[in-house]
């Protein structure tokens, strides 16, 4: 048995790496956004900035950084809502459904993740140009369900098969209707797998970029990436304004998570599986 | 009683009258026409602006819609060609980069300019961007800038040991050696371009195998020229000499920006990059050496001339667009001398007219455009072929191998590389014209 | 019983008509076009229906055969690691300790940046004039810097090591669900039963959590086998095609040089290779995940 003050600075210890490993990179760049023009590319490379703010001052003002976040919100908020209800419902229904015809769909499902997106693009294109969509909320925010869903209806088919049966015969007993059991009992009962599936559906509607870029050129309905995209010049990489952009643009992540994954935990104490 | 039986009719009348005037009136006057410029976002928007603004005070009933795309050449490619190849009315006015003309004309993508832009017109512009917007004799593209490749060195260096800036590439490397010797920084090198695998290798290839009496293609005769001594010799000269040697390895992973970082951070004795280069070097908020950066021809080898690569930006008309007398209005008032003006002195963009070159205020404030003009009166572009991009992809794939890989038989590897070229033109040919 | 059955197939007819809608109709159009010749920029020689031509010259492409090598190179060591260092952070988030939540949100940085922002960070440290790693290697010895990105091994690495410090969240947080719902109970069970930290994992947690895990592994591979965003910024496919994996390929000659039925050909070759990973992992491991659990 490994004594208890070694398991503790072990666990710190793999704290510690975890925490680096995945902030130090951004860490590092971000530290650009802080510096000014010619500290960004000195050779060798600057330590301490000299803490300017322009380059974000040039991000939000000069790129309009604030009206592109407003864009990804709004299609990243409906895609995920629109996922998360579509995917429950077919999760639920591939959950409850005979094994045979569950397997099969749920593989086709899986199918729809596998194609590059870069070719359906062009038809997804042409499609959203024929019925007037293009440069439209509704024209990114259908797409990205769709290249959602399967991801989600896995996590949520998932979850909701590790729920017994019986809960649900037992309410059908009671007098409860079928959409009932869905919203009243196995929906709760699920909120880790629903707020991952959530959050996962969400950061992919964030970072998506190719399909924006087709989909989306009025610069009043352009999403971060293409609007990140935008701030290069013919022949020139403004670091500070990225590394700035990158800086804004992860804080509402941050703060979702922040706020979800209480919920994660809540969901889990709930222990209504006890019964 | 009788005010109450006609009033709802009169009522009625005078609605009817109101209404019908109105739309007689909105009728007699024009409706405006607007159309939509798919433009990359410029790096000087203030400018781009300013002259639509005035464009559109000028021709009151045409208003201008702008989309915008990334600076990307390849992504503002996609954009423009998933419009055009679907048959899309809703662009109207596009801008092709210099290389994209015959690819566009031959698609059908790029409206026939000719009849609104006869040659008398074009004679007013430099030669070199008008033959980029022509194929097979019809021009597509009105220039809007252009580019070409410049030699920039430090010329508090070379005076230091008493160098004229050098006339061939050797002489290039001679000087550097001198100079790296004389400075003890081992963080100097001599040279510093662009070679990663992407469209500026193939301009910086160019270069040295045309300043070397080779080329790519003969674009009288349409040969493979890549597998013949001066090419392969000059591709030699570029793999043993300048990677890994004059220039750090790095520079194979090198765009305009990180190149020209390595020269304005002063790590670099001579640099190649475009008109743009010079205001950032000589900007002491930007870089480390303002005030001592020279720019002039590129060198050659030894008997042969120097070469630059023609670079720049044209403004088209999409073929399916409702409105091309609008979309012209447009493009003839932003390649206008005045417009031309504006986008050298706000933004920096080299004009392809030839008066601006010979406008006072334009010489007074930007005496080194008027001495890069030799350089751009001399830049020869890319093979033109309409299937340019395949070209450049096998290019692209055929230089970086060659200037990376220093153990494989080059003559053996530009003669598959000339192999796979002439099956793509010959595709080309097929195209019954 | 048929009502039942009826209600669950309403409840799948949304979700399955956007899939149709948006993504079979379009893969059915791309294979369609993958047994054409169609040029983008060569309108003039139409559209011929060439059969399996293009799959033929795909199969006697060097450089495809080369992306293909690239990509599974990319995909199994990305997995691996990924999965790795997932379950590893995974097994942190869950434990209960004061700041939880903060390193929950520090682990999920690197997913919640956009691909492309990221691997333009990635371009800048890993620069070989003023990046980052350089200096944290090699301090201010400027001469010593390496030039990462211009060697085609450190290149691909590069890559590599570019999407598993996006992605292993990913995969942390999928398990981690996974993780979350197994009751505290069990786990006190083995506890009081004297099992040690290994066993407990061992015997209880692995076998609960591995329906997680293989989700996490399925999606993870079919995802990396359409790896574009990265190579894109970072190298655009260089140093001589070391990074030009199959995605970025087919790109380029779809979009770039307009080969509209050769680069199709490309996607359902990529599609295919990951639809049979899918059905090995399925048919091997993963029965579980699709039958009920004892």
């Amino acid at each position: 048995m490994i004594p208890r003050f070694l398991r503790k600075g072990l666990f710190l210890t793999g704290v510690i790496l975890a925490v680096g490993f995945s902030l130090s990179p951004f860490l590092f760049f971000v530290l650009s956004a802080f510096k000014t023009e010619n500290q960004i590319t000195a050779i060798p490379p600057v330590w301490l900035p000299d803490f300017s703010f322009v380059s974000f001052q040039s991000a939000v003002f000069k790129h309009h950084l604030f009206h592109y976040l407003l864009n990804s919100l709004i299609v990243g908020g409906t895609a995920t809502l629109v996922s998360l209800s579509l995917g429950a419902l077919a999760g639920y229904a591939l959950a409850r459904l005979p094994r045979r015809y569950a397997r099969f769909i749920l593989m086709g499902v899986l199918a729809c993740a596998m194609f590059p997106q870069i070719t359906i693009a062009g038809p997804i294109w042409r499609f959203l140009r024929a019925v007037g969509w293009l440069n439209q909320y509704h024209g990114l925010i259908l797409p990205y369900v769709a290249l959602t869903l399967p991801l989600c209806i896995w996590i949520l088919a998932l979850f909701f098969r590790e729920i017994p049966e019986e809960l649900e015969s037992a309410a059908l007993v009671d007098g409860c209707t079928r959409p009932g059991v869905l919203i009243r009992i196995i929906l709760p009962l699920s909120t880790p797998g629903l707020f991952t599936a959530g959050i996962l559906t969400f950061i992919y509607s964030w970072n998506e970029f190719f399909l924006a870029l087709l989909i989306m050129t009025d610069p009043a309905r352009q999403t971060m990436p293409v609007g990140i995209a935008l701030f290069q010049g013919e022949h020139s990489i403004p670091w500070g304004e990225i590394a700035a952009a990158s800086l804004i643009t992860t804080l509402p992540l941050i703060i979702l998570v922040l706020f979800f994954q209480r919920r994660i935990v809540d969901g889990l104490s709930a222990g209504a599986i006890k019964g | 009683m009788v005010m109450r039986c006609f009033l709802p009719k009169i009522i009625i009348c005078g609605i009817l009258i109101l209404f019908g005037s109105w739309h007689l009136i909105a009728a007699a006057a024009p409706s405006t026409t607007e159309i939509v410029f798919l433009t990359w976002k410029p790096s000087q928007p203030a400018a781009w602006e300013k002259l639509i603004q005035k464009f559109q005070k000028k021709h009151p009933h045409i208003t201008v819609k702008r989309q915008v795309s990334p600076h990307s050449s390849t992504e503002y490619h996609a954009i423009i060609t998933q419009r055009l190849k679907n048959r899309d009315p809703s662009v109207d006015v596009f801008l092709m980069d210099v290389v994209w003309p015959p690819e566009f004309a031959n698609a059908g993508w790029a409206l026939d300019l000719t009849p609104r832009f006869p040659e008398s017109e074009q004679k007013k512009f430099l030669k070199g961007p008008i033959s980029a917007g022509t194929w097979r004799g019809k021009i597509y593209g009105v220039p809007c800038y252009l580019a070409a490749g410049l030699f920039y060195y430090r010329k508090d260096l070379l005076e230091k040991y008493h160098f004229n800036p050098p006339r061939t590439w050797p002489e290039m490397i001679q000087q550097g050696e001198v100079i790296l010797r004389g400075e003890s920084d081992p963080g100097l090198y001599i040279y510093s371009a662009q070679f990663k695998q992407y469209e500026g290798l193939v301009c910086n290839m160019l270069e040295f195998l045309r300043s070397n009496g080779g080329d790519i293609l003969d674009r009288n005769t349409g040969r493979v020229l890549l597998d013949r001594p001066p090419a392969v010799e000059a591709t030699r000269f570029v793999r043993d000499r300048i990677i890994g040697n004059a220039a750090p390895r790095g520079v194979v992973t090198y765009e305009e920006p990180e190149s020209l970082s390595l020269f304005t951070q002063g790590k670099a004795i001579f640099h190649r990059n475009w008109p743009y280069a010079w205001a950032v070097a000589d900007d002491p908020r930007k870089s480390a050496i303002s005030g001592k950066v020279g720019v002039g021809l590129l060198p050659a080898f030894k008997g042969h001339n120097h070469a630059a690569t023609l670079g720049g930006w044209h403004f088209g008309i999409n073929t399916f667009s409702k409105h091309p007398d609008a979309a012209w209005q447009f493009i003839r008032f932003m390649t206008s001398k005045e417009s031309q003006k504006t986008l050298a002195l706000e933004a920096g963009l080299a004009p392809t007219r030839k008066s601006v070159y010979e406008d006072p205020t334009i010489q007074q404030k930007m005496p080194h455009l008027i001495a890069f003009l030799p350089s751009f009166k001399k830049a020869a572009s890319r093979p033109p072929s309409p299937i340019y991009p395949m070209l450049s992809q096998e290019l692209q794939r055929f230089f970086s191998t060659a200037i990376i890989k220093k153990n494989v038989a080059l003559p053996s590897l530009a003669h598959t590389s000339a192999g796979r070229l002439k099956k793509l033109l010959a595709l080309e040919a097929m195209m019954v014209k | 019983m048929i009502r039942k059955n009826q209600f669950f197939l309403l409840l799948l007819l949304p979700a399955l008509s956007l899939l149709v809608l948006f993504i079979l109709i379009p893969v059915g159009q791309s294979f369609y076009l993958s047994f054409h010749r169609v040029i983008s920029g060569l309108p003039q020689l139409g559209e011929a229906m060439v059969g399996f031509e293009n799959y033929r010259d795909l199969f006697h492409d060097p450089v495809a055969r080369h992306s293909l090598w690239t990509t599974v190179i990319f995909v199994g060591v990305t997995t691996f690691f990924e999965l790795l260092i997932g379950l590893f952070l995974a097994l942190l988030m869950h434990r209960h300790f004061p700041g939880r939540g903060a390193l929950r949100a520090a682990v999920l940085i690197p997913w919640a940046i956009p691909t492309v922002v990221a691997a333009q960070m990635w371009r800048f440290l890993m620069n070989d004039a003023y990046g980052t790693v350089n200096y944290l290697l090699f301090g201010t010895e400027t001469a010593s810097y390496v030039p990462w990105l211009a060697y085609p091994a450190t290149a691909l690495g590069a890559i590599i090591l570019a999407d598993i410090w996006k992605t292993a969240s990913f995969a942390a947080l999928l398990i981690l669900a996974g993780l979350q719902v197994i009751p505290p109970e069990i786990n006190q069970a083995g506890l009081v039963d004297g099992a040690g930290s290994w066993q407990r994992f061992r015997h209880i947690t692995w076998p609960l959590i591995r329906p997680a895990v293989m989700v996490a592994l399925l999606f993870r591979t079919i995802d990396a086998f359409r790896v574009f965003d990265l190579a894109y910024v970072l190298t655009q496919g260089g140093p001589a095609d070391a990074t030009n994996v199959l995605q970025l390929y087919g790109y380029k000659k779809m979009f770039v040089e307009g080969w509209m039925g050769y680069g199709s050909a490309i996607s359902v070759c990529i599609f295919t290779m990951a639809l049979f990973l899918a059905v090995v992992y399925v048919r091997a491991v993963g029965r579980r995940l699709l039958e009920a659990r004892v």
